[in-house]
């Protein structure tokens, strides 16, 4: 069946089957997922949330100490009304804790059921981080907090795991009384 | 119990339908044999009797249950129609709006509608008692519903216009400071421009109060919201106990903040509770006491300010010290020497404390071991107080002192450790001004003596355990703060005046912060912390020392006053010397030179108008002469105009107070202002 007007079906289908596999490969060839964060300094390192978590980014207002209370609070202030904590998580993370000067900021975060604030040694901004340039982390117990690492621009991004740290006992001010 | 929504959409329909049942009744009088009308009639006393029991007005749906079947009767023709019938019909009806308008007015019923059926069905019934008329009812048309959490948002929204508009007030206040600095020229238009702003701010402060008081007056529910059902416990609690006990309410109109009347219901329960099972005596006891057998439980409400009070009194036994005593002491609640120092009405007191059980110790009935330490959290979480008195055989009576709501409360603004914080003036029963030698110390307890009783005292930042500022060497400032019987001062750096604030609560982050009821915001944008005063007399007891300044206390300041009245200078000198200042008087500018070239002084106070050397001249002389050229000079004088204001600093004086506007704070907060 190979005469004139007739067709050559296995070739047809052979280049079908080479049309696909090309398409496939394209596809493969396409950006891979990625990650929205935002990025900002935390004892000493670069560190980042996915900005979902993030309402806003607030230069340092005047902080009111609470009275019987201990770490992480470090005070209150109002945010447009709503009394605020804003939360040192350094020592949550098992980070050091160099002093807060003028690039010093609070970085508004969301959790399921109340709005903080965390100090922040300075807010880097928003970035697009690759997440085949993401290593999970091991989970050793002081990393708790720590989803992994980002390799981004020649230098390690430690993924704060936010939920967790906004769901840890820790972050309640006042609830050993 | 049935929500005052409920009732209240009762009331409307009853009004309704009563007002159906009457012309109903007067045309059927006319037409007895309208069937129709009959009919009608029917249905009406059917609904309201339904309706009645919806809500469970069982006195209502007795009521109106008779005359449905009456009307039945009437109509199936085994009653006549006629004026003996009608006119029982409409007392009847007039019965349901007597008890209808009680309820609208939140008094107890008028009537005893078990008679009133008893008679209704004899056909004896009397003359019905004048009833006031029925209020009305608003017409649904007028009236719109909204949401419990709407209302929350809007008195919400209301406080956050009170925090602006004193973020307002500061800043006028701001721009009439700033003024002096500003070149002449801009000034007079400037004046104009801030008198104007005032005359806003203050225009905007009376809309907002209007707002304030209108949004408020929505969350306002009657005390009897929560007292309805009492009626009925007191009778389940007494018939248990075989005892008699009738409940009087008075003044449950009486209207509070829906979230405190929420928040105070268990307390409410607890007391009239305690005082049916453990108050109120059985019969045969009453009976040989000389009382009568039926006890009486009286819930009392008024209004005293900005406050409310609630007594709930019994005519029982009453609490017996003694006995409060002892079972304090086996208990371990306090030691026999310290019950012992009690006098009868501090010793109530400790029926407060936690593990204090009043079913064995005030009474001899066995309880349900529900202390009134309880009661005492509840009002305690709404800032309110308790006072206790009784009479052994006779009475006992609690008084709550609560707020009539917890979204604005007065505050006492004090600074300590650096921060501001609200106290509720509902705990500051006075502020005292205190040497530091007046201070004893025993056991490293600090107490003063205040009414010639010792009373304790600490720092406030010491209480909250904040860094504490080591006060002034000459004097302290203190805040004696009362909790039941208790007192307590603190002692602050400084007091700021009292204030109306706006409550913000802690949002959900916070779980119960010690020593913090809420926060506010002030003039400046930042929050300030408003004091859980309880928690206070808690952390008071274990507070720090109060910091003491060093003993080598530094020589007295040394003022020169200059006057040639004697009643000024003896005043500044009275004044200044009882601050500790080391006081020197002169009677002219000549011998005020004189002195301040031979002496050591740190101030020298002036008046203007004086014979020879006047003020201004004495202070040039005193900024010519090396010796005396940077003591500073305050000129206390009655000239008040700004050119001799400006004279008197032009020749060098740091301050200008005018004797119209003297006063004693004035004049040593300039002075401590300038040498400390």
């Amino acid at each position: 069946m190979s005469g004139p007007g007739s067709y050559d079906i296995g070739g047809i289908l052979g280049e079908m089957r080479e049309a696909y596999w090309a398409g496939v490969a394209e596809q493969e060839e396409a950006p891979g997922e990625v990650l929205e964060a935002l990025l900002f300094t935390l004892g000493g390192l670069t560190c980042a949330f996915e900005t979902r978590f993030a309402a806003e980014v607030l230069r340092l207002p005047k902080l009111i100490r609470l009275p019987a209370v201990s770490e992480p609070v470090v005070g209150i202030f109002n945010l447009r009304g709503e009394i605020t904590a804003a939360m040192d998580v350094r020592f949550l993370l098992c980070f050091d804790a160099p002093p807060i000067d003028a690039k010093g900021r609070l970085v508004v975060v969301k959790g399921e059921t109340f709005v903080t604030a965390l100090l922040i040694e300075g807010a880097l901004g928003v970035h697009t981080l690759p997440m085949d340039a993401f290593r999970p982390a091991p989970g050793a117990a002081e990393e708790r907090f720590i989803r992994g690492r980002f390799d981004h621009e020649g230098e390690a991004v430690l993924l704060l795991d936010l939920p967790a740290l906004l769901a840890a006992p820790e972050m309640l001010i006042g609830a050993q009384k | 119990m049935i929500s005052r929504k409920y009732l209240d959409i009762f009331c409307r329909e009853a009004h309704e339908q009563l007002a159906l049942l009457q012309s109903g009744l007067l045309a059927l009088e006319k037409r007895p044999g309208d069937r129709g009308m009959l009919h009608e009639l029917l249905r009406h006393a059917h609904t309201l009797k339904g309706s009645a029991r919806m809500v469970g007005l069982g006195d209502i749906a007795a009521i109106t249950h008779r005359m449905e079947e009456r009307l039945k009767e009437m109509e199936g023709g085994t009653h006549p129609v006629d004026a003996p019938g009608i006119d029982l019909l409409l007392k009847g009806a007039d019965a349901v709006g007597l008890l209808t308008a009680a309820l609208v007015k939140g008094e107890p019923p008028p009537l005893d509608a078990d008679a009133f059926v008893a008679d209704f069905d004899k056909g004896e019934l009397p003359a019905p008692a004048p009833a006031d008329p029925v209020p009305t009812i608003p017409d649904p048309a007028d009236t719109v519903r909204a949401r419990v959490s709407t209302l929350d948002i809007l008195v919400n929204l209301v406080g956050e216009l009170i925090i602006n508009r004193k973020r307002f007030e500061t800043k006028t206040d701001t721009l009439r400071d700033l003024l002096p600095e500003l070149p002449a020229e801009c000034r007079p238009r400037l004046k104009e421009f801030h008198r104007e702003l005032e005359d806003d701010v203050l225009y905007l402060d009376y809309l907002i109060q209007e707002l304030h008081g209108k949004a408020m007056g929505l969350r306002m529910l009657p005390l009897k919201s929560i007292t309805d059902g009492f009626e009925r416990l007191v009778r389940d609690l007494s018939r248990d106990q075989g005892k008699e006990v009738r409940l009087e309410l008075v003044g449950g109109t009486i209207e509070m903040d829906r979230v405190l009347l929420e928040a105070l219901k268990p307390a409410f329960i607890h007391l009239v509770t305690n005082a049916v099972c453990h108050g109120i005596e059985s019969p045969e006891e009453r009976s040989a006491g000389g009382k009568p057998s039926c006890g009486t439980v009286r819930i009392a409400a008024q209004h005293e300010g900005s406050s409310v009070l609630v007594c709930i009194r019994d005519d029982g036994r009453g609490m017996d010290p003694e006995r409060i005593r002892e079972a304090a002491v086996a208990r371990g609640i306090i030691n026999g020497a310290d019950a012992e120092r009690l006098s009868d009405d501090e010793a109530l007191y400790l029926t407060l404390r936690p593990g204090f059980s009043t079913s064995e110790t005030v009474t001899a009935v066995a309880g349900r071991g529900v202390g009134l330490d309880v009661v005492k959290q509840n009002v305690d979480r709404v800032k309110g107080n308790i006072i206790l008195k009784s009479a052994v055989g006779s009475y006992s009576e609690i008084l709550l002192q609560l707020p009539l709501t917890l979204s604005v409360v007065d505050a006492l603004l004090v600074a300590a450790a650096g921060e501001i914080y609200a106290i509720p003036t509902s705990y500051v029963q006075e502020i005292v001004k205190l040497r530091v030698d007046e201070i004893e110390s025993a056991a490293g307890k600090d107490t003063i003596r205040l009414n010639d009783a010792p009373m304790p005292i600490c720092s406030l930042a010491g209480a909250l355990g904040l860094p504490e500022a080591v006060p002034s060497p000459r004097h302290l400032s203190a805040v004696v703060l009362k909790l039941c019987d208790q007192r307590l001062a603190v002692t602050v750096e400084r007091q700021l005046g009292n204030s109306e604030v706006v409550v913000k609560r802690l949002g959900a982050q916070f779980q119960g912060v010690r020593f913090v009821f809420g926060a506010t915001i002030m003039g400046d944008g930042n929050p300030a912390l408003i004091l859980d005063v309880p928690d206070l007399f808690d952390g008071g007891a274990a507070a720090p020392a109060l910091r003491r300044p060093e003993l080598s206390l530094p020589a007295a300041k040394k003022v020169l006053v200059v006057d040639d009245s004697i009643t000024t200078r003896t005043m500044e000198q009275s004044i200044l010397s009882a601050r500790g200042y080391d006081v020197t008087v002169s009677v002219c500018g000549e011998e005020a030179l004189e002195r301040a070239l031979a002496g050591a002084f740190d101030l020298i106070i002036s008046d203007i108008e004086m014979p020879g050397m006047n003020g201004f001249q004495l202070t040039r002389a005193l900024r010519d002469r090396e010796k005396t050229r940077e003591i500073p000079v305050i000129v206390v004088s009655s000239l008040s105009r700004d050119q001799d204001k400006r004279e008197a600093l032009e020749a060098g004086a740091q301050a200008y107070i005018v004797k119209g506007s003297f006063d004693q704070g004035v004049l040593l907060e300039t002075v401590e202002m300038l040498i400390g």
